[in-house]
């Protein structure tokens, strides 16, 4: 579930207000004022148990200050999942801005948000290990958002702290998938909402284009479109806080779900704006480049449709339903 | 946010309990011969026996208390009926009776009509067919010219026709939207009422129509001054719109709205066992997402229905992007077995894959066309 009334979602929604609101979209980076608050409220370590030093906050409430952020260009994703991951090796927390990567400690590996983070957690090789983002020769690579990804090269610098760790790779896949989940269903809902106010206001043939029964269809499977990803989103949410270790099932299939999702959405969103909505000047951009980027991040949703459908096909026809009926895989 | 409501559901033991049980049932009988899965058996499956033996069980009128219902949860039913559409079982009888008109009588019937049709209808016994649907009157319902008139004595006079009726030709009882009263000007919605027409009433009469799977069951109905008594009329007169549009948001609401096609999916993950290609398991993984996303949205207006919300717009967004995936799946176990020599496919799988395909056209139809669901969506959005 994502809980967008419980109080830390309210915290942020304020957060997200007092700092421009809509308009905080208009530089590429968020202001400091906004980054600094997070840090006051420790937004940042909400997720984190308390004996890790969060605040041990359900995921359903973290998700919903999450969605509350929603597209402002901030690592508040990365940060969570960063923590969450340095939890799970027994390591202090981040104070900071910071991201994530996979991967064994000699490669070079994608650093979400790179430019943003002072801290950077590894996984690999049953290791977590945390490293300062200036000891890493981070190289920002070609990237479809603002929020762009870096390589590093790890072989290069030595961590600052590093830990045994016996959790899978498919739990921090299902964390980060999940966490991502919530993000995409949330930026999908704000670009609707754009589209919405946008064809009530523009008028052409003399009237405003939501009078018109193609835009109103278009943006009626839109819509569609953004509840099956806010659904998909939810469940994976509940998956992963009921139990870590089943958790990969539902956030495999929020990644496809929502990656499907978001292509029949944005391209209607895109469409329903017309010009305006192919420019820098105009909103749309912060929602529709942030949404094409993250459907790719850790994989695209073919890559993981197929990873699904490889597990699928192991399976006898009673346990497809199962999952289809109650989760379990 | 909170343009739609679909509740989130926690896991419930006691209703997997229930699944297990309605699972064993329905293995025995489909192992004993007595059905064969079929796509879409909710409008297409009729078999009073089998219906019966449901209501035995308790498994039809789960969500009214007296007048032989069960009493149970919004959430139970919805789990007997979602296994009994993975199963393809011969529903079709009970199936419109259970999920709309008894509620409709609960509302609005009277307590001598309740005490006698309530009973049989959970009993698995009494069908009822729906009567909205006319010749002039499709898409645009409120253009409907069957004509209830009040004579003296309080009884009514019905003179029409209705279309497209499912199950008429095994039905009891229907119930229609008719004109008692004439239009207010352009507001057609005023005038319109709701009756309960008993089928074996002098001057019903019944025409069955082919469908283009070659099955005759939905139907032409005429009325030929029938004449109803004063208790017929359902609810208010002239208030038939609005129960309508309850009406139509129970026959929205269920799972068999994105459904119809999963037996084609489940037997063609049997037959490919060991077989499938990579682009096969592709598909596979895709139409499942898609599924378990589904389901969770449909789950989730049980729950509306048990809050006693009326889930208008949301049974509308599921039925518009259930009916596009049942659709789905049956394109894509078409491209999954069609990997496959022919011959190797079993007469099971061959059968139910062409019923699958005969039976796609009118997911997106019946109960509401996609562009009547994305009509209703839209006002929601704010744009009509
Ligand atoms: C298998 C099956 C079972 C059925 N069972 C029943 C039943 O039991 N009882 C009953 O009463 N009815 C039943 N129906 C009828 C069903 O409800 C109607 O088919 C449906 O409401 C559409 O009406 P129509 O067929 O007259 O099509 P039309 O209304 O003529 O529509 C034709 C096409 O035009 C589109 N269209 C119409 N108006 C507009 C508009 N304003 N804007 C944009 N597009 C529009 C429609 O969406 C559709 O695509 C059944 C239909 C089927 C196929």
């Amino acid at each position: 579930m994502i809980d967008t009334q419980s109080l830390i979602a309210q915290s942020a929604a304020k957060i997200h207000e007092r700092n421009g609101g809509r308009a905080v979209l208009h530089g590429d980076v968020a202001p400091d004022s906004y980054w600094d608050a997070i840090i006051e409220n420790g937004l940042h370590l909400a997720w984190a148990s308390e004996d890790a030093g969060g605040f041990g906050a359900p995921l359903s409430e973290v998700a919903g200050a999450i969605w509350n952020m929603t597209p402002a260009a901030l690592p508040f994703v990365e940060t969570l999942i960063a923590n969450k991951l340095l939890e799970l090796g027994g390591l202090e927390l981040a104070k900071g801005r910071a991201s994530y990567a996979i991967g064994a400690a000699d490669g070079v590996h994608i650093i979400p948000f790179a430019d943003a983070a002072e801290d950077v957690v590894l996984f690999g090789d049953g290791h977590i290990a945390h490293y300062k983002s200036h000891d890493l020769e981070c190289r920002a690579i070609d990237s479809l958002s603002p929020d762009a990804d870096g390589a590093a090269d790890f072989s290069k610098a030595n961590p600052i702290k590093c830990a045994h760790t016996n959790i899978s790779l498919s739990n921090v896949e299902a964390i980060i998938l999940t966490l991502r989940s919530v993000q995409m269903a949330a930026a999908m809902d704000g670009a609707l909402s754009l589209s919405i106010d946008h064809v009530s206001a523009r008028e052409q043939f003399g009237r405003p284009l939501s009078k018109f029964q193609a835009i109103q269809h278009q943006l009626a499977v839109a819509a569609s479109q953004v509840a099956a990803a806010n659904m998909a989103a939810s469940q994976a949410c509940a998956a992963l806080s009921n139990d870590m270790k089943s958790a990969w099932h539902e956030a495999a299939i929020a990644k496809v779900q929502i990656g499907e999702s978001i292509e029949g959405a944005t391209s209607a969103f895109q469409q329903v704006h017309g010009a305006i909505g192919y420019t820098m000047e105009y909103d749309l951009h912060h929602y529709s480049r942030r949404l094409w980027a993250w459907r790719d991040a850790l994989g695209n949703e073919h890559i993981w449709a197929q990873k699904l459908g490889d597990d699928l096909a192991q399976k006898d026809s009673n346990k497809l339903w199962r999952g289809v009926t109650t989760g379990v895989w | 946010m909170n343009r739609f409501n679909f509740p989130a559901i926690k896991p419930n033991p006691a209703l997997e309990e229930l699944r297990s049980e309605v699972q064993a049932f329905l293995l025995a009988e489909k192992e004993a011969g007595y059905f064969h899965s079929e796509p879409e058996c909710w409008m297409s499956s009729s078999d009073p026996e089998f219906s019966r033996k449901m209501g035995a069980r308790g498994w039809i009128g789960m969500n009214w208390k007296g007048y032989g219902g069960h009493n149970r949860s919004a959430l139970e039913r919805y789990i007997v009926t979602e296994e009994t559409l993975r199963f393809g079982a011969p529903v079709g009888a009970h199936w419109i009776a259970d999920r709309q008109h008894a509620p409709m009588l609960i509302e609005h019937g009277t307590e001598a009509q309740k005490a006698d049709i309530l009973p049989r209808i959970a009993a698995g016994e009494c069908y009822f067919a729906i009567g909205l649907s006319e010749p002039g009157a499709g898409s645009d319902l409120a253009a409907v010219k069957t004509k209830a008139e009040k004579l003296p004595d309080g009884t009514w006079k019905l003179n029409g026709q209705k279309i497209w009726s499912s199950g008429a030709q095994h039905a009891h009882y229907m119930v229609s939207l008719v004109r008692t009263s004439p239009p207010d000007g352009r507001n057609r919605h005023v005038g319109l009422s709701q009756v309960l027409i008993d089928m074996s009433a002098h001057g019903v009469s019944v025409r069955p129509i082919s469908d283009l799977a070659g099955d005759a069951h939905f139907n032409e109905v005429t009325y030929d001054d029938v004449i109803l008594p004063a208790d017929a009329l359902l609810g208010e007169e002239g208030g038939g719109w609005q129960q309508v549009t309850s009406e139509l948001a129970m026959e929205r609401s269920g799972p068999e709205r994105f459904l119809s096609s999963y037996v084609t999916l489940e037997q063609a993950v049997i037959e490919l066992q060991g077989k499938m290609s990579s682009s096969a398991r592709a598909r596979l993984g895709l139409i499942y997402a898609n599924l378990r996303t589904l389901r969770g949205m449909s789950f989730g207006i049980a729950k509306l229905l048990e809050q006693g919300v009326s889930p208008e717009t949301e049974a509308a967004l599921v039925k518009d992007l259930g009916n596009s995936l049942e659709n789905k799946v049956t394109q894509n176990v078409r491209a999954m077995i069609g990997e496959l020599p022919i011959n190797e496919l079993s007469d099971t799988m061959k059968r139910i894959i062409n019923i699958g395909v005969l039976r796609s056209p009118p997911n997106s139809l019946r109960g509401g066309t996609t562009e009547v669901m994305r009509g209703i969506i839209a006002r929601q959005l704010g744009l009509r």
